[in-house]
């Protein structure tokens, strides 16, 4: 009996697609990387579906590559070696909404569209990342670790627990979700930990290498009624460090981070093109903004003093610095991006990353944020070099856990219909990211053409990857080549 | 026997003889009894002398050791602290890595973290954080207690109410693998600055720690980066003398503790949760009737005046204590929003406030473990579950109606439902259900102390659904490693086969209690070990 | 139902049981307060095992090999007598201990010492030597006993005080500025005293203190006797060795209490901080000087009262009667530090381990003459530790302490200047 076969008696027979149309489908994505095709892809309808569906591959050993999201933008998705394309966009329920609990229980298929319009009804929310596209899964987001819009919180991961399939087929669930008879039990999932071991950890920054997720818990945060928005503009990044540092530091604010007027106009701009250039000519070179929000008790007077205690800051350290309520000469001040900023980017508009040149090659990683400006330096040195306009150079630093690291990423433009722009844009990533990686750079989830590099270096590292990878999945079916494996 | 005379020598040069010895003596001198689980069964039937004791000082020195243990098949086991019964050697002729010498500490001021070697505890990392604005969170534990094994084992503290368990907070640093080799974790593995925790991929900090670690049967971490807490620069003033000395709250309004009596407990949960979702307070805890009496007490006999009595008796159901401190993180007016939102809240419940001293004498830099074996003589938390406030709650009510059975040889704490507190704003509870008991031999019925610990409370833990985690250690693996995960019991085997497969690094941990419960007659093993999880 | 009868009886280990079995290894006894915590340095307070690493020389480590002998796991050889020996018995550890748990570790560690020397074992060769000069000139030079009294040439004295000066052998023999500022300071603040001259015989510290108890029973009973004879109701000393001594040890060594031994121990700094503040004594000179006080721990956590004990120990290890717990916090603290505190000129600041926290000099339990590189090792960190705060001269209360401190400043050619507090005092009065 041939595979197809096989899996259609584990999905049913319309869930199991071949179709030359579909596979050119999920041969690609949105990104710089040159196409891959599947065997088969399979949709699967039930969590039940997935373990099956694994170890059927492993019987065979066929490829899965699991796909959750509807979009997708650095190639990690891209069946390379074949094999199964496990669709999860099925899978999209909300299991538990647990409000006295902060959590919510969703699966794969469960995108940031999808989850945002739901908790809004309950003044809640799952912190995002910044305006992810709405057809991006909410769990596929957070195991690939996007860093959360909101660095006020030093338990700033929002995934808890899950119910994972192991890539040797085997059902898990991870942290307190782990107890016998979950999910009618005390305990809830809210532990990420154990048991015994942090598995949770494991799937994290895998690209689908460690297994498939069922489902999984998040944590949920009030959503705010009542918000104040600044902007601290400056023309030197090097200006911007030490409100960066300083401003998270007193506990304050929700959303906080720093734009480059290219990213920052692409966000503002309404309407298309005459809004982006108008802004990006306006607009200071850098912007750190940060809301201050009310949480459900006396909204007014924790505003009041977070702001109180922002212009102390500035009294004390920068006294230069403006704090401006208004983003001079853009529309309503540019006070919108609040409301903004705690939804996915609307599905009808052109993702905002898309918007200058059709398609974006976001360069991203961790570093101290006082080492930022010198690799902004670098990245401004460089990028000439390969015809690239540093007007069109995208920067975005977003702090994370107060400050204490920040993620920063550089945003290429290029248009994805140009097989030469293409080219050159993945030559420019991948030359910039040796540059970066040699400065220090970390780069905790390389993709595409810098895993080489990443894995070459990280050698201890590497070696042990190899040999937990080979304990969870024996024969090197999910997602491989794509890591160090 | 000890171990091989060639294998003394390439260690001794290595460390220098000064470093190590196979003097019997000096072995004598690590014996057990230490910590959380002394004078349990296993502490008292498994654990015995090290062979050699030797003092590293470096990674490199570490990587060495190990390379010849792995060489000549010598059971080794690391120990920072020695906090805890699992690091006292259970092997004949074992190696005993005694890593106090390891004791750098280096701040990194800017991007908020410490980077520590496994013999930096936690009062000296408080006070380094403290001097610069920030602080770590003292664990139950104590505050002598290794930094870097508490934060790869559980390290639970009221102050995690704000920032969550020490988990999150584990950075880069370097692992001697159990054959010797080095992995550099986090950023380390591509630099050598270890200021975050992921590396490239999969996250094996994931192997690394969990709840609750491996207690030395993976190999030595020998340093570890691991994050520091935003705090304001009003400084904290010791003051008193030897016992009782406490750290002075500012005259300014920017710490605060409260002591609100709830008028049940059901108000003191929901009360909890409340405080929670407001997003206010930096701790929120529920402290065991038992040791507002130590804290009253001169010593043991004064405690057991106060205890001995009706008031203390009907004190378990009548009074409900809800400890909260509140923090100006921004400013003074920080701290007079929250008292308002705190006293909106517990208003709304008819909650009083009580008195209470501005001093900290059992968190922020001090935490007195050793205090809980000072009213009988013995004792260890059979229960740490670490799941929502409402499931913690249930679990310690449920283990109170139990424990009677156990009772004595336990001490009678009048079904006190334990310690627990909130953790990350309100998203996480913590419960720890407290065992006491006289460790002297002369009792009957003694082995029931381990009954309970070992069997009783972890099948109820299954059985209901909790998540106590914490008897991955404290248990058969046989009983909650099948039951949890499920299986995760396999992982730890593979993991091991792995890493270790000649299992020279602190065996026969975590396999430690199916060994002990095998030579007992009084468990019953159908009815635990040999029983099928999978059938609930 | 588990109950024992035991006392406060050092000669038989087994009274100190309970305590070893029941030490969990917080060490407390290794680690300064933790309140106190200064940070990365200086965090430990027991020089023995900072020294030495191995757990065989903390307090921990000894109480188990103590009951590792008292169940017959072990026997005495070299490495344990050396062990037992490489320890100042300075008391850090019984404080530290006192703030959690109440073990009796520094009576355990006591008992530990006299079993060895019972059994045969002990003490160190250079112990036995110095046990010989007291027996035969009694003190621990060996100086002629006619001699301990040449200091007080000149020097007015008055038989019929009720203050007897209790000098010691190292103001008598060795360091005799101490006895002469001690004697301006009485004469100052008009209190007539005597001094025992050549009937005063070594305290006994050496003896007892390394488990000669036999030994350091007959002089204390000498000394006893001859205080009693002297109709002196108040025992006066400028010595922290002596001071604890015969306020402690004294009535340890005979199963008695502090309260029962018909006189009444004081230090000099107790003394002259009465006077302070009854005005009897004034400071006129300035000295203009940085200075800083090491915390004697004969004068500081170990000087509380002795009271003994005898009783029940019940079900949870309850005493009946309650056991009385010596925890350091009434030590002779604050007097000192204020005497120097008002001296007009002085700019007195504190060193980072102080008071029941204090590193102790190096010189005590018989280390200074058995170990002496280990005493100098103790005594060169609490060196490092006045050079921390910036004091140009470092005072203490204690001629040992003196003693071991300035050999470390003669070996290291550091230029602290260490005095006794009572000539410091002597020159603020002149």
């Amino acid at each position: 009996m041939d595979l197809k076969n096989e899996l259609q008696k584990i999905v049913g027979a319309g869930n199991v697609l071949d179709s030359p149309e579909i596979l050119e489908e999920y041969s690609t994505d949105n990104g710089i990387y040159p196409p891959g095709m599947p065997t088969v892809v399979v949709k699967a309808g039930k969590s039940e579906d997935v373990a099956k569906v694994i170890n059927l591959a492993n019987k065979n050993s066929t490829p899965v590559i699991p796909v959750s999201s509807g979009v997708h933008f650095q190639g990690c998705t891209i069946p390379y070696q074949g094999g199964i394309v496990l669709d999860l966009s099925n899978l999209n329920k909300i299991l538990e909404i647990d409000p006295p609990n902060r959590r919510v229980r969703i699966e794969p298929g469960v995108t940031w569209g999808q989850i945002t319009d739901e908790l809004a009804k309950e003044n809640i929310r799952v912190i995002s990342p910044l305006l992810p596209h709405a057809d991006r899964s909410v769990i596929t987001d957070y195991l690939e670790r996007e860093a959360p819009v909101v660095p006020k919180y030093e338990f700033a991961e929002p995934l808890m627990t899950y119910e994972i399939v192991w890539p040797n087929g085997e059902v898990f669930r991870t942290g307190s979700a782990s107890v016998p008879g979950y999910p009618d039990s005390p305990a809830k999932g809210t532990n990420p930990a154990g048991p015994g071991l942090d598995f949770y950890r494991l799937p994290q920054g895998a690209q689908g290498t460690m297994g498939v997720i069922n489902w999984a818990n998040l944590k949920l945060e009030y959503l705010p009624k009542i918000n104040k928005i600044f902007f601290m503009p400056f023309e030197d990044i090097n200006a911007a460090i030490e409100p960066i540092y300083k401003i998270p530091r007193v506990h304050i604010g929700q959303e906080f981070f720093l734009l480059n007027h290219v990213d920052l106009a692409l966000i503002l701009a309404k309407q298309w093109p005459d809004d982006y250039d108008r802004l990006s000519d306006i607009l200071p070179s850098w912007t750190l903004i940060l809301t201050i929000s009310g949480p459900p008790r006396r909204p007014e007077e924790r505003i009041e003093y977070e702001k109180e205690a922002l212009f102390d800051l500035k009294k004390q350290y920068f006294q230069d610095m403006p704090i401006l309520e208004a983003l001079p000469g853009v529309p309503g001040g540019g006070r919108e991006l609040i409301h903004m900023l705690r939804k996915p980017w609307p599905k009808e508009e052109v993702y905002w990353k898309n918007r200058l040149s059709g398609a974006c090659q976001s360069l991203f990683f961790i570093a101290r944020p006082e080492d930022a400006p010198s690799f902004y330096e670098k990245v401004v040195d460089e990028a000439p070099k390969y015809g690239y306009p540093l007007e069109d150079l995208g920067v975005y630093l977003q702090p994370i856990e107060q400050s204490r690291v920040c993620h920063l990423e550089f945003n290429m433009f290029y248009d994805p219909d140009d097989p030469i722009e293409r080219e050159k844009i993945r030559i420019m990533n991948r030359e910039l990211a040796q540059d970066l990686l040699d400065m220090g750079a970390i780069f905790t989830r390389p993709y595409g053409d810098l895993a080489d590099m990443v894995y070459e270096k990280a050698t201890s590292y590497t070696t042990a990857l190899k040999r937990v990878k080979k304990m969870f999945d024996p024969n090197n079916i999910m997602n491989p080549g794509r890591l160090c494996f | 026997m000890g171990i091989p005379q060639e294998a003394y020598k390439a260690m001794e040069d290595i460390v220098g003889s000064q470093y190590i010895t196979d003097d019997q003596v000096i072995a004598q001198a690590y014996v057990g009894r230490l910590g959380h689980g002394k004078d349990t069964g296993i502490d008292l039937d498994m654990n015995v002398p090290p062979a050699v004791i030797v003092l590293p000082r470096t990674t490199k020195e570490v990587q060495g050791i190990l390379k010849i243990a792995h060489r000549y098949k010598i059971n080794y086991v690391p120990a920072s602290s020695f906090w805890i019964s699992h690091c006292a050697p259970k092997r004949p002729d074992s190696l005993l890595l005694d890593l106090k010498r390891m004791n750098d500490l280096e701040i990194d001021e800017e991007n908020m973290c410490a980077i520590c070697g496994p013999g930096v505890i936690f009062s000296q990392l408080q006070e380094e954080a403290i001097k610069r604005g920030m602080y770590t969170t003292t664990p139950g534990g104590g505050s002598q207690v290794s930094v870097v094994a508490n934060h790869i084992n559980w390290g639970l503290s009221p102050l995690n109410y704000r920032n969550g368990v020490p988990g999150r907070r584990v950075l880069g640093g370097e692992w001697v693998l159990p054959d010797g080799e080095l992995l550099r974790i986090g950023s380390m593995s591509t630099t050598d600055d270890p200021f975050w925790g992921e590396g490239p991929g999969p996250d094996l900090r994931g192997l690394l720690r969990g709840w609750i670690g491996w207690f030395g049967a993976m190999g030595v971490v020998t340093k570890l980066a691991v994050k520091l807490l935003p705090f304001h620069d009003e400084g904290l003033k010791p003051v008193g003398i030897s016992p009782h000395t406490t750290l002075q709250f500012p005259e300014k309004k920017r710490i605060r503790w409260y002591n609100f009596v709830m008028p049940t407990r059901e108000s003191l949960v929901e009360c909890m949760y409340d405080i929670g979702k407001a997003e206010i307070a930096a701790a929120l805890t529920k402290v065991p009737q038992q040791w507002r009496y130590i804290a009253k007490a001169g010593c043991r006999e004064d405690f057991w005046e106060g205890w001995n009595t009706d008031e203390a008796r009907n004190s378990i159901n009548n009074i409900h204590i809800c400890r909260v401190m509140l923090v100006g993180y921004a400013s003074e007016e920080q701290l007079e929003y929250e008292e308002r939102v705190l006293m909106d809240i517990m208003d709304s419940y008819g909650a009083k406030l009580g008195r209470t001293r501005q001093s900290d004498n059992s968190w922020i830099k001090n935490a007195d473990s050793a205090t809980m074996w000072m009213m009988t003589g013995a004792y260890t938390s059979v229960q740490v579950t670490v799941d929502t406030v409402d499931c913690g709650v249930k679990g310690g009510e449920g283990l109170a109606r139990e424990k009677p059975a156990f009772t004595p040889p336990l001490m009678d704490d009048y079904g006190e439902p334990g310690w627990f507190q909130v953790s990350e704003i309100g998203h996480m509870g913590y419960i720890e259900f407290l065992q006491y008991w006289d460790p002297n031999p002369d009792q009957e019925n003694l082995y029931k102390k381990d009954e309970w610990n070992y069997i009783k409370v972890p099948t109820l833990d299954a059985e209901w659904g909790m998540f106590n985690a914490f008897n991955i250690y404290a248990s058969p693996m046989n009983l909650t490693g099948k039951a949890y995960g499920p299986e995760c019991r396999k992982w730890f085997e593979k993991v091991k086969a792995e890493f270790d497969p000649d299992k020279l690094s602190n065996d026969p941990i975590p396999w430690d209690v199916d060994e002990y419960v095998d030579k007992v007659d009084w468990v019953n093993k159908e009815d635990y070990i040999n029983r099928d999880w999978s059938k609930g | 139902m588990p109950e024992e009868y035991v006392k406060f009886d050092l000669t038989d280990m087994k009274n100190f049981e309970y305590d070893m079995k029941r030490c969990v290894r917080c060490k407390g006894c290794k680690w300064v307060d933790h309140i106190y915590m200064p940070g990365a340095t200086y965090s430990t307070r027991c020089p023995s095992e900072k020294r030495y690493l191995f757990d065989s020389f903390s307090a921990w480590g000894r109480l188990r090999l103590a009951l590792s002998l008292l169940n017959g796991r072990i026997e005495f050889n070299d490495r344990f007598v050396e062990a037992i020996y490489k320890c100042q018995l300075c008391g850090a550890c019984d404080a530290g201990c006192k703030r959690n748990l109440d073990l009796e570790i520094g009576s355990a560690l006591e008992s530990l010492r006299i079993k060895c020397v019972a059994d045969g074992f002990g003490p160190m060769p250079e112990h036995k030597a110095i046990a010989e000069k007291i027996e035969k000139e009694h003190n621990v030079f060996g100086g002629p006993a006619d001699n301990r009294d040449k200091w007080a040439k000149g020097i007015q004295t008055d038989d019929k005080a009720e203050f007897v000066y209790f000098v010691g052998c190292y103001g008598s023999y060795k360091m005799q500025g101490i006895p002469k500022a001690t004697a301006n300071i009485l004469k100052a603040t008009g209190q007539s005293f005597k001094i025992m001259g050549s009937d005063e015989y070594c305290c006994g510290y050496p003896l007892y203190s390394t488990g000669q108890i036999e030994k350091a029973k007959k002089v204390a009973q000498h000394n006893i006797d001859t205080i009693a004879k002297s109709g002196a109701k108040t025992v006066i000393t400028a010595c922290a060795e002596c001071y604890k001594t015969l306020k402690v040890d004294y009535p340890k060594m005979f199963n008695k209490s502090t309260s029962d031994m018909g006189y009444q121990v004081i230090h000099l700094v107790e003394f002259v901080a009465d006077q302070m503040e009854k005005g009897t004594i004034k400071f006129k000179n300035n000295i203009d000087m940085r200075v800083t006080y090491h915390d004697a721990c004969n004068l500081a956590r170990m000087s509380e009262p002795w009271v003994y004990w005898e009783g029940k120990r019940k079900l949870y290890g309850i005493t009946e009667p309650t056991a009385p717990r010596r925890k350091g916090t009434h030590g002779v603290y604050h007097q000192p530090r204020n005497i120097l505190k008002a001296i007009p000129g002085i700019d007195y600041v504190d060193m980072i381990r102080i008071r029941e926290n204090a590193w102790c000099c190096g010189a005590g339990g018989g280390v200074a003459e058995a170990f002496p590189e280990f005493a100098q090792w103790s005594a060169e960190e609490r060196l490092e530790e006045v050079d921390e705060v910036g004091a140009a001269a470092l005072i203490t209360a204690c001629p040992r302490c003196k003693d071991n401190f300035s050999k470390a400043i003669n070996a290291s050619g550091d230029n602290i200047k260490v005095m006794d507090i009572a000539e410091m005092i002597n020159e603020a009065i002149k």
